[in-house]
């Protein structure tokens, strides 16, 4: 007899997450990704030396982060209630674990940052009280570095696990979505802190650096295109629920989101820029903009069509 | 001879750890059990109700909601009213039924709200049971609105925090009464009781009613249960 009576009405009004929480989404994403890769790239080349990327994916991954918390914080439905988060804890809870993540990822990166534009910080003496406590906070870079990495990639997949504990939506209750968001944070965190470094911190556009990262590009790339198709299949032969959500991909505004935004944009969008034009052209700085814009407006378009399209269609 | 002392190295550190896994495995702790514990479950009998609403006023009235808002909704499913379609046959004149289904919070017993919540403000009482709110502790971030699989929670304006049925626990049950929708119906077409004394009334009515649970997929073993109107005969 189960099933012989359902209801269709809901008491919350309209959807519980609205774009604020896609925006934190987001920024937690760039922020983590880019961290994560000038951290491969440190510890790949062992690098010791502030290179210019390192510099910028810091300064990015600090400035994303507060902007992300701004956003969560604003999303309540009384900011000023925010305190209670940190001051109450349920372990069984996603978004209680993801707090004490943040809570020490979050002052990690400032140290990191800090670290990171040690050169900078000497040009202007009204920071020179600042000196001494870099001189003390050097001593425990390294592991400092390596547990901000772990954390780094812990809060991209805990920005997935946040959303896929919703279990009414057949869109963002997937097992991939973590890994998904790690994969899209790292190619639109390495490409806003490949950006700033150029612009900012003078990094030659065909430096070794750069050049590794446009080789890592690809592959993460790939990976994400794979990521959204097996979300796309799993939907497509799923059950009754699952495969009314896959309109999702077919019909309404989130669609065009989902074609034009995240695989025009964000994935033809770059590999255009740099397949198909002259050499001449894929090499210039115009190009290298063109496509890191491409890549973050993808990624921006990925988690708004994820959220928005995902509450859009529920069971 | 090293053969012979690795098994006596062997049968030592069985007999060891044995030892020490056992009082382990005696006294491990264990799930409170639910024996003793009352199991509070809400009849909605769709054979009864009219969708006359006064519920939810009552449900206004006790629980001091922000005008209008009720923490139960009735959807009528069919059966047309004068001048309006019936919204289940999508005629404007027919012969079909009324019929009401009652949504409001299912009280999980394995409630996906109580499992998300950062603060821990969702929670289950302890004494009855029953998935409540603390207030105090909630802070707003909606995870539980999105993670219910029935949507039965809301934000209370006037408060700023999520809000669910409890059955009226702070309100009614705390002073011995039922709950508001419960005392308000005048068609019995909802029964309130302990479904874990067996001598309740609701107890003996889910004896011998046929009653469902909403989305049970979803393994959140809902206390709120529904008699359905079905059709008579074969």
């Amino acid at each position: 007899m189960d099933g012989s009576i359902e209801f269709t009405m809901g008491l919350s009004d309209g959807i519980a997450w609205p774009w604020p929480i896609a925006v934190y989404l987001f920024f937690a994403g760039i922020s983590g990704g880019a961290l994560a890769t000038a951290l491969f790239v440190r510890f790949y080349k062992n690098q010791t030396e502030n290179t210019p990327f390192y510099k910028a994916a810091a300064l990015i991954s600090l400035v994303t982060i507060s902007l992300g918390m701004l956003c969560l914080v604003l999303d309540l439905t009384n900011p000023l209630f925010f305190w209670r988060i940190l001051v109450y804890y349920n372990f069984n809870s996603v978004m209680s674990i993801g707090v004490i993540a943040l809570s020490f990822y979050i002052p990690l990166v400032a140290i990191i940052a800090l670290l990171a534009l040690e050169e900078e910080v000497r040009q202007y003496p009204q920071l020179k009280m600042l000196l001494p406590v870099i001189e003390k906070l050097k001593n425990f870079r390294r592991p400092m570095e390596i547990s901000v990495l772990v954390l780094a990639l812990s809060v991209c997949a805990y920005t997935g696990f946040l959303i896929s504990a919703l279990v009414r939506f057949p869109i963002i209750n997937t097992s991939v979505l973590p890994a998904l968001f790690i994969a899209s944070g790292m190619s639109g965190g390495a490409a806003s802190a490949k950006m700033l470094a150029v612009s900012m911190f003078k990094e030659d556009l065909h430096s070794p650096d750069m050049k590794l990262l446009h080789g890592a590009e690809w592959p993460i790339m790939f990976s994400e295109a794979l990521f959204i198709f097996m979300i796309a299949m799993s939907l497509f032969t799923g059950n009754e629920g699952m495969q009314s959500a896959f309109a999702a991909f077919h019909t309404g505004t989130w669609s065009w989101v989902f074609w034009l935004g995240v695989i025009g944009i964000g994935f033809a969008g770059p590999l255009l820029l740099n397949f198909a034009t002259s050499h001449k052209f894929s090499h210039s700085a115009k190009a290298f903009y063109a496509s890191g814009l491409c890549a973050v407006s993808g990624m921006m378009c990925l988690r708004m069509f994820i959220l928005y399209a995902g509450q859009q269609y529920g069971i | 001879m090293s053969e012979n002392l690795e098994r006596r190295r062997f049968l030592k550190c069985l007999g060891a750890s044995s030892l020490i896994l056992a009082p382990l495995g005696c006294s491990s702790v264990k799930e409170e059990s639910d024996a003793n514990k009352p199991h509070y479950v809400m009849v909605f009998d769709q054979n009864k109700c009219t969708g006359c609403g006064e519920c939810k006023d009552a449900c206004n009235l006790a629980n001091n909601l922000p005008a209008g808002k009720s923490r139960l909704l009735m959807e009528q499913q069919s059966g047309g009213v004068v001048g309006e379609v019936c919204p289940h046959c999508g005629k404007t004149e027919c012969d079909c039924e009324r019929k009401y289904v009652r949504v409001s919070c299912q009280q999980c017993k394995n409630a996906p709200c109580v499992t998300v919540c950062p603060t821990g403000a969702a929670h289950r009482d302890e004494k009855t049971g029953i998935v409540t709110m603390d207030a105090a502790k909630c802070a707003g971030c909606k995870y539980c609105i999105g993670a219910c699989p029935y949507d039965a929670r809301f934000i209370n304006k006037e408060t700023d925090v999520a809000d669910n049925c409890d059955f009226c626990l702070h309100s009614k049950l705390a002073i011995g009464e039922l709950p508001a929708c419960v005392q308000q119906c005048r068609y019995d077409a909802l029964i309130f009781g302990d479904a874990n004394d067996p001598d309740s009334y609701v107890s003996k009515l889910l004896r011998v009613k046929d009653s469902v649970r909403m989305k049970p997929g979803f393994g959140t073993e809902p206390s709120l249960r529904y008699i359905p109107i079905v059709k008579l005969g074969v």
